[in-house]
């Protein structure tokens, strides 16, 4: 009678003790890999961990692959922004609102007219140079393993030596 | 034997420990009331008593209360007229969030004083303070004088009624006093709707007729025209009545709730008709909408308008006049880096609600097209903030533009750059989600959720349907529509993660907010508002906690309320025309003398 009442009870402790570890798994907080080396470490996680890895990595791209730091720089010649294409395995792929003074692979071209012939309110009277670079939005898309993260860019383009400005629209 | 019970007695205690280390399972998702939510509660029952004992005791025979309080006298905020007249103000239209805080009060903690004292401002005013033609004394240029209880105009003698985003809580109002708020809605439409060209001005005359078949009128033709390239044709025809969409949110949101109150359709309809111009004026191709449907028509000789520091709009569309640089486009309805707050929130937030409460489903679907028109040609990420980037809504960028004299919409020199994305945006983006019933149809503006959610340092909602978040749980944000966005989501998920972060913000807003016994904005602002959204957004928090249905407490639609008008300026000698927010909100603590 002891020794089967001592089964039951220690029966009984394995079983709380499979549930408890069940239970502690399936709620404790995901332990995201960091973006510099989810590359190997995303295959050992969950569907759902992978996911979350994934996005992090993507952020990291957006953070450290160098693609922002053209931010409040004019640019005043024609240059390769050298922009990144990959990061840690992440595809980048860049999109230009204006091809024509920025590639798609990041190749600028000077414009050779203004951005916007400024005048007066009376339509008539200039304001010569106020207006004479170009903003370019670039879209960027980052993708990895099939996921997407969406960003933007923004370049300031200076018009190319000897530009013009005489197509006021206003 | 012994042995035995000692085992059983180990047993027991393991089971009553195991069992209390996984209270989600084990008490079948039922939420443990903590010190931490007793003390935020605490903080807003403090502020809330706060101001009622300081708001009455300024004019105990009153049971109006003053828009604002200094957190160190308890006195009310005062208006200062340049004839050095110092008047305490009342003015309701921007006591809307604490109504509905006193009933979300009452209904956590179970004390209907709060709901009464709501009613008992909300009646004597209703009572006192409506003009015979139906208009109530408030909004931009009218507040009640609380040490005469007379009516005072801001703008000259004779103010006119302006609502902009003010959205009164008008299902407290129709308990209050029915009669009364139904006349009020329907001199709204009379007051700034004129029924055969669609002008609609944000001003209405307190001497209008007030007409009570105002909903009968004969329907018309919609004013917006497509050109041959299927664009918008933004009539310039308004005769110094503009139909700025924040007007048009505050009378189509009282035509929705006049209809659901009387069951009378017009309303309605008439709401629908007014929503629809905004919806046709939109850009088709990047489905970003618009502030206005029409432009003035030019009324004042070239002489009289040869003056860019002269912005009256009788000279005509102002953005055509300072920004005449980038042709056609430049025109006030096409804007979008100034007011888009009035657009993609508070008219978003209103459009969801009529969607949801009153059966309007392809509202839903005309939202989703604004935000994501919005957010793919516009927002933008700037060294780990959210941005906007200012454009027209064609998509054509004024980033970097410096304008070249002066004008309506700022001074010569003034250059354009990113405009702040506030955590505001949270909520339409989310409700439009929400009410988006097809998985396929909310992927793109999941995405950016994430992302701006993101941003603001609140962790990862993750992949689509947040059932899986991995959130910040530390964030520091202290923000009301964070919180709200969050408790929203844990309704909508049940992850507790939602609830947990939710109680962080909370937890933040009292820590960075509570101050003096008074929610401020910060630390060492001086004045307390009682419209600030907080306490609303803790007690939304509160009920979600003790298990009451959200479709039980009052909804969060706005925090538009000021007052606009003449006033000393703060050299104390010369007059100026300002708002409340820059007048006396701003106004900190060291600037009390």
């Amino acid at each position: 009678m002891k020794k089967s009442l001592l089964t039951v009870l220690l029966s009984g402790l394995i079983f709380m003790g499979i549930v408890a570890c069940d239970y502690s798994s399936s709620t404790t907080g995901t332990n995201l890999p960091s973006g510099t080396n989810s590359t190997t470490s995303v295959t050992t996680l969950s569907p759902v961990e992978e996911e979350k890895a994934i996005y992090q990595l993507l952020v990291d791209a957006e953070n450290l692959s160098g693609m922002s730091k053209w931010n409040n720089i004019k640019i005043t010649s024609n240059i390769d922004l050298e922009l990144p294409m990959t990061y840690q395995g992440v595809t980048i792929t860049y999109s230009s609102r204006n091809p024509e003074i920025i590639s798609d692979l990041g190749i600028v071209t000077q414009p050779n007219e203004c951005w916007i012939e400024s005048r007066k309110q009376d339509g008539v009277t200039p304001v010569p140079n106020l207006n004479d670079d170009w903003p370019v939005v670039v879209d960027v898309l980052m993708t990895y393993q099939g996921q997407e993260r969406t960003a933007k860019l923004m370049f300031v383009v200076a018009p190319a030596e000897g530009f013009t400005c005489d197509k006021y629209k206003g | 034997m012994k042995r035995l019970i000692i085992l059983g007695e180990f047993l027991i205690v393991l089971l009553v420990g195991f069992y209390s280390s996984m209270p989600v399972q084990a008490s079948a998702n039922a939420i443990v009331y903590t010190d931490a939510d007793y003390h935020r509660l605490h903080a807003v029952i403090e502020h809330v008593e706060n101001v009622l004992h300081y708001g009455h005791a300024y004019n105990e025979s009153t049971a109006l209360l003053p828009d604002a309080i200094n957190t160190l006298t308890g006195e009310p905020a005062k208006w200062t007229f340049p004839n050095r007249a110092e008047v305490p103000y009342s003015d309701l239209a921007n006591q809307q969030n604490f109504f509905r805080t006193l009933v979300a009060l009452s209904l956590v903690t179970g004390d209907e004083k709060y709901n009464n004292e709501a009613k008992a401002s909300l009646s004597e005013f209703l009572d006192n303070y409506q003009n015979p033609n139906g208009l109530m004394y408030w909004g931009g240029h009218r507040a009640v004088n609380l040490d005469t209880l007379e009516v005072q105009s801001t703008e000259s003698e004779n103010g006119p009624h302006e609502l902009k985003n003010m959205m009164p809580y008008y299902d407290l109002m129709f308990e209050v006093n029915e009669v009364a708020t139904v006349r009020f809605i329907r001199q709204l439409w009379t007051a700034h709707f004129r029924w055969g060209t669609a002008d609609l001005n944000r001003h209405g005359s307190y001497s209008t007729a007030y007409d009570a078949n105002v909903f009968g009128q004969p329907s018309i033709e919609d004013v917006i025209l497509m050109d041959d390239d299927g664009l918008p044709i933004i009539p310039a025809d308004a005769p110094g009545d503009l139909p700025f969409v924040n007007a048009a949110t505050d009378l189509a949101y009282a035509a929705y709730t006049l209809s659901d109150h009387t069951g009378d359709p017009a309303p309605k309809e008439w709401a629908n008709y007014l929503m629809r111009q905004y919806h046709l004026a939109s850009n088709p191709d990047t489905g970003m909408t618009v502030y206005q449907y029409k432009s003035t028509l030019v009324s004042k000789s070239a002489l009289e308008c040869s003056d860019p520091s002269y912005t009256n709009s009788g000279c005509g569309d102002r953005v055509a006049r300072q920004f005449r640089d980038f042709g056609p486009i430049a025109r006030e309805a096409n804007v979008e880096w100034k007011n888009t707050q009035a657009i993609y929130v508070d008219n978003t937030l209103m459009l969801l609600e009529a969607a949801d409460k009153y059966d309007i489903d392809y509202y839903v679907d005309w939202v989703r097209g604004y935000l994501e028109g919005y957010l793919d040609y516009a927002y933008i990420r700037i060294n780990g903030e959210n941005k906007i980037i200012p454009m027209f809504n064609d998509g054509t960028l004024t980033y970097g533009y410096i304008v070249p004299e002066v004008g309506y919409y700022g001074p010569s020199n003034m250059r354009l750059g990113y405009v702040d994305m506030p955590t505001t945006y949270l909520l339409p983006i989310l409700r439009t989600i929400l009410q988006t019933e097809s998985d396929e149809d909310n992927r793109k503006l999941w995405t950016y959720f994430r992302e701006i959610v993101h941003t603001f340092g609140m962790g990862d909602v993750g992949p689509l349907g947040g059932e899986n978040p991995a959130l910040n749980l530390f964030t520091a944000i202290d923000d009301p529509f964070a919180l709200m966005a969050m408790v929203e989501l844990y309704n909508a998920t049940g992850n507790r993660q939602y609830l947990d972060i939710a109680r962080t913000i909370g937890n933040n807003i009292v820590r960075e907010k509570f101050h003096r016994g008074f929610f401020v904005e910060n630390e060492i602002m001086l004045y307390s508002r009682l419209d600030q959204p907080e306490t609303l957004a803790l007690l939304i928090l509160d009920g979600v906690i003790r298990g009451i249905d959200s479709a039980d407490m009052p909804y969060y639609l706005a925090d538009s309320g000021y007052i606009h008008g003449y006033l000393l300026a703060n050299d104390g000698a010369t007059e100026d025309r300002s708002y409340t927010h820059t007048y006396i909100y701003s106004k900190t603590i060291y600037d009390w003398e």
